[in-house]
């Protein structure tokens, strides 16, 4: 379903060279529930940044759903992130003055699809996260969790196969916390794959699976799996 | 899509509407100007009885002094004497009609005590003006060739001037004093759209003739021209005039005043004209006239307009002057549409991450640009409408008042044609210089604002 081979990122200035990734092997299985944890800085954002095709690799292979994504120009990466991948950012990332129906929309206008359609998903993705009687409300007039549930509707409207959640509790209350976690456990129970950068040890436990990362390397920790690579320098 | 990102577009102008302002502000500046300019040049440029300016030609003989200044203003210099244009007109010419124009002014006196006499701008010609040049008639008509010969007492006026003096109505058979004169009104000019007075090289737009007498009454009555005179040495005073009153003397000195204009159907013959302009300034020779070196023109009004405004556009300063402006309006705007979207790049990144591509971003914000051009473009053709009045205004002051705001209308009127051009130029230049920030913003890293929004 994900599957990484021998991936490393490297950023570079005039002066450093810095690992952020290196040599992973991962392969993530469809329907599961996968939590990255890490100290700051060890390189999890800019894992998930690869594997949400935000940043490029310099070596190795990269599998999304079975296409590689190595060598692919601009333009169909973009179209494979809006159709296999849904975001949830820490900060939620929604538009401030767009309506909640309008910042759903975002993704789905970059699909392609037609009004009727739009209007079905986002009127669904929204009722999913609870929040369809206030489509028309501004994310300034919510909560910070609704928010985030605002951001997980959006992720969820174009039914992607990947969810991606980049410390999606981190700037909510553990109450929020909770409910936003229970919410995606429940998206992930309908077949999408999650995975969830977190710091959170708690919730990195409710995950069926956690990875670990330390200066850019990858190591399994819950083995649920069978087929996961363990790699240490 | 495109929809969707007319909408985005009409968002973000809402949302940093000062910066919006500014820009377009700064985009309607450097259009108002650069339209003013062009929408002036534009009237002056109209060519003047377009559908015959191949078949009148003005015919020039250089009959000036050996230490006269040389040739480099052909449309505004060289005129002939009186009698060489008699001559050329009387010879057997190819031409089907000769007509010549000089000027005076004349103080015109209706009789009646309501109206002060006035000086009058007069063109002194003859009949053949009048078809020649397709001048449209409101009352009366030309004098005819009869007149020509006889010198009768004739006037024809403009619309203006019988306005002035009849209050509109139909003056033909009137009288009017000139100066001492008594003349009879034979006709009253329509409106008469030739863009550009050419017919006595002034190529002007602002003043216009108040009347037209014929050349053989100007004569037999000592009606002086009131120009400066291309005379030889022998025959001006200190400041080059015509050293008297004397208007016979004046006609048969070796004085240039007079403009030759020809009709000459078939271009081919223009040739065949130049040829009798050759042998007849050579005739001339033989008697000792015309010392420099043989300098004849036969050039079609469609060739003079066109001389005329490539010596009036170089001279221009402002035609200079407008264009740079426009550039630095340009370059202030490269840096407030940078500021604006500079600021849009966390919901870049966002969109980025949410499946827009590159292409998709591109046309968003290129549509966001071309708005603000239009934008800019409708703020800059208010603005070359107010400097377009206040311009016209100008010339009407240095015009010491002689035309009225009416005059000079059609030469200062932002027509539909310099309005699309405002707007296209607008839109065009401000996709050029949104080219950069556009470029600058879509190839912001997706992932470089997700994490610090």
């Amino acid at each position: 379903m994900l599957k990484m081979q021998n991936i490393s990122k490297i950023f570079r200035t005039e002066l450093i060279e810095t690992h952020a990734l290196r040599d992973v092997n991962l392969h993530i299985k469809k329907g599961e529930f996968v939590s990255i944890t890490g100290p700051s800085g060890s390189g999890k954002t800019t894992f998930l940044n690869l594997a949400g095709l935000l940043e490029t690799f310099e070596e190795g292979d990269y599998f999304l759903d079975g296409v590689n994504v190595k060598g692919m120009n601009d333009n169909q990466i973009s179209a494979l992130r809006n159709e296999k991948i849904g975001f949830v950012f820490q900060s939620f990332n929604l538009i401030p003055d767009l309506p909640l129906f309008d910042n759903v929309d975002v993704p789905l206008r970059y699909r392609g699809f037609n009004r009727k359609e739009r209007k079905e998903r986002i009127e669904h993705a929204l009722e999913t996260v609870g929040l369809s009687a206030r489509m028309q409300h501004l994310p300034t007039q919510l909560s910070g969790g609704q928010q985030q549930r605002v951001a997980i509707a959006r992720a969820i409207a174009g039914e992607p196969a990947f969810l991606l959640a980049d410390e999606p509790t981190g700037n909510l209350d553990s109450m929020m916390a909770h409910s936003v976690m229970e919410l995606l456990e429940d998206i992930n129970k309908q077949g999408t794959t999650i995975i969830m950068v977190t710091h959170d040890d708690q919730l990195a436990k409710r995950a069926g699976r956690n990875i670990q990362i330390f200066d850019g390397q990858v190591s399994d920790i819950n083995l649920d799996s069978s087929d996961v690579l363990v790699k240490r320098a | 899509m495109f929809a969707y990102n007319f909408q985005l577009a009409l968002r973000s102008i809402r949302q940093r509407k000062y910066l919006t302002i500014l820009m377009v502000m700064a985009i309607g500046i450097g259009i108002g100007l650069l339209i003013t300019v062009q929408t002036m040049a534009y009237h002056n440029q109209k060519m003047p009885l377009a559908h015959k300016a191949n078949d009148i030609y003005f015919i020039q003989a250089d009959n000036r002094e050996l230490g006269a200044d040389p040739i480099v203003r052909q449309p505004f210099m060289i005129y002939l004497t009186h009698r060489d244009a008699t001559n050329l007109m009387q010879g057997q010419s190819p031409a089907t009609a000769h007509t010549t124009v000089w000027k005076s002014d004349i103080i015109l006196n209706s009789l009646s005590q309501e109206v002060r006499p006035f000086r009058s701008a007069t063109t002194v010609t003859n009949s053949s003006f009048f078809s020649m040049f397709d001048v449209p008639f409101l009352y009366g008509a030309p004098w005819d060739a009869q007149s020509d010969i006889d010198g009768a007492p004739v006037i024809v006026l403009t619309k203006e001037s019988n306005e002035l003096l009849f209050g509109g109505e139909n003056s033909v058979g009137k009288q009017l004093r000139i100066n001492e004169h008594a003349v009879t009104v034979v006709g009253v000019l329509d409106t008469w759209d030739i863009k550009r007075r050419f017919y006595d090289e002034s190529y002007s737009t602002s003043r216009h003739d108040t009347a037209f007498i014929s050349d053989s009454f100007a004569i037999k009555n000592n009606i002086m021209r009131n120009e400066r005179l291309d005379c030889l040495p022998e025959n001006r005073d200190k400041r080059g005039f015509w050293r008297t009153n004397d208007i016979q003397g004046l006609i048969n000195s070796e004085c240039n005043f007079v403009r030759l204009w020809a009709q000459i159907d078939d271009e081919s013959r223009a040739e065949d004209y130049e040829t009798y302009l050759v042998n007849y300034v050579n005739s001339q020779k033989e008697l000792g006239r015309f010392p420099r070196e043989m300098n004849n023109f036969v050039t079609s009004l469609h060739t003079m307009v066109t001389l005329a405004n490539e010596l009036r556009s170089g001279n221009d300063p402002l035609s200079f002057i407008a264009p740079l402006f426009f550039i630095v309006c340009l370059l202030n705007a490269i840096g407030i549409l940078l500021a604006k979207f500079m600021r849009k790049t966390s919901e870049v990144s966002l969109r980025r991450a949410l499946g827009a591509n590159k292409a998709m971003l591109m046309n968003q914000y290129l549509l966001e640009i071309i708005v603000i051009g239009v934008m800019g473009g409708i703020v800059g053709c208010a603005l070359a409408y107010l400097g377009l009045q206040g311009m016209m205004r100008v010339m009407v002051y240095q015009s010491d008042y002689s035309v009225t705001i009416d005059n000079l209308r059609h030469a200062f009127s932002l027509d539909l044609w310099m309005i699309s051009k405002a707007v296209v130029i607008s839109v065009i230049s401000t996709v050029i210089v949104g080219l950069y920030p556009i470029w600058r913003i879509v190839n912001i890293a997706p992932a470089s604002q997700l994490k610090s929004q």
